[in-house]
């Protein structure tokens, strides 16, 4: 009787296991990273939030872009999630405080795990911004709209100190050159 | 199927042992989240007030958020510091500033009594306002804090009084 009661516990536990996998497995398929993203603002207290851009970085690893905080949203954020058995989950987050009024373009810099990134707000007439460093690097940097503009970049080479940005409007004319400094010692 | 004593015995020790200890795992996990909810929402609250730049690196338990100071924050301090420099009873905590314990500088910031004090020294210190003149804690409050002037007389009362420089005039 005893061998009996082991093999039906023994049983129940293992169908128990395998359905809750299942489920994990297919909640985690399909489990929008919108929703995700939210749930995570709701539990960093960060509200209110507004999302500029969403970069993945592979299939399990992606960056929010974001600022916060009704209803200046001076707070400028990045936050990484990586998609575990639990779905999309907080890795880490960065958010500085960048006052946006009287400038055509601002940027910090800061290392999120592996990666370093360049980003900040910028007046609402720029269309496409150029980057060109000291040493010759040029690089084209995305850029998302929300309550106000940010412009980034994923920067897979060495970072750099200082760039020249030009900043076009849309009909590709050069509306203006600004030289940026990133402090590359932040937050130290 | 018919179970002995003894099994049945085992049973209810095994399922109250579970029981107590699930019990025992939930209870802590829900005062852990209310603990972690609420050192967020100060975290959160200091990030806006001070315009710190944080980085938090996780938000469960135990969490891990460092904060740092902005040009906003600086001018902040400065505004604070150039009346303490003349007012001494507004305590200005620069152990805490240098230890960047910033929940620990806003608490000094909280005694509305003496920014009240201190306000009233002002108006009666400075030759601007007019006999009866006067202001809250509020105004103190949010000049250091947001730089407003929100009360007749604070602007010329600080100009006056060489805590804000003199306007430039066209």
């Amino acid at each position: 009787m005893k061998k009996r009661i082991t093999v039906i516990i023994v049983t129940v536990i293992a169908l128990l296991t395998i359905v809750s996998y299942l489920m994990f497995q297919w909640l985690n398929d399909n489990q929008d990273i919108e929703e995700a993203i939210e749930q995570e603002f709701r539990t960093l207290r960060q509200y209110v939030e507004d999302v500029y851009a969403i970069e993945y970085l592979d299939d399990d690893r992606a960056l929010v872009f974001y600022s916060w905080d009704f209803p200046v949203f001076y707070n400028f954020g990045v936050m990484e999630l990586e998609k575990t058995w639990r779905g999309w989950q907080f890795v880490e987050s960065i958010s500085n405080r960048i006052e946006v009024e009287n400038a055509w373009v601002k940027g910090v810099y800061a290392e999120i795990t592996d990666y370093v990134i360049l980003r900040g707000p910028m007046w609402a007439g720029i269309d496409e911004i150029e980057i060109i460093t000291d040493d010759g690097r040029e690089y084209r940097p995305e850029i998302g709209r929300a309550e106000w503009q940010m412009w980034y970049l994923i920067l897979e080479d060495e970072p750099f100190e200082e760039a020249t940005f030009i900043l076009y409007d849309s009909d590709g004319e050069v509306l203006r050159e600004e030289v940026l400094q990133f402090d590359l010692n932040w937050p130290e | 199927m018919k179970l002995s004593l003894k099994y049945k015995v085992l049973m209810i020790v095994i399922l109250s042992v579970f029981t107590a200890f699930s019990l025992y795992y939930f209870v802590t996990k829900l005062q852990q989240e209310q603990a972690v909810t609420e050192a967020l929402i100060d975290y959160r609250n200091i990030t806006r007030e001070y315009g710190l730049d944080a980085v938090y690196k996780s938000k469960e338990y135990p969490i891990e958020v460092e904060l740092y100071p902005t040009a906003h924050t600086e001018a902040i301090l400065e505004r604070w510091k150039a009346i303490s420099e003349r007012y001494p009873e507004l305590d200005y905590p620069k152990a805490a500033i240098e230890a960047e314990d910033w929940l620990t500088v806003e608490e000094s910031l909280e005694d509305t009594d003496v920014l009240k004090e201190v306000v009233d020294q002002m108006y009666e210190d400075s030759t601007i306002p007019p006999e009866g003149a006067g202001a809250s804690f509020t105004t103190l409050f949010n000049y250091i804090k947001y730089h407003q002037y929100d009360t007749q007389y604070i602007e010329e009362v600080l100009i006056d009084l060489g805590i804000e420089p003199l306007k430039e005039t066209d």
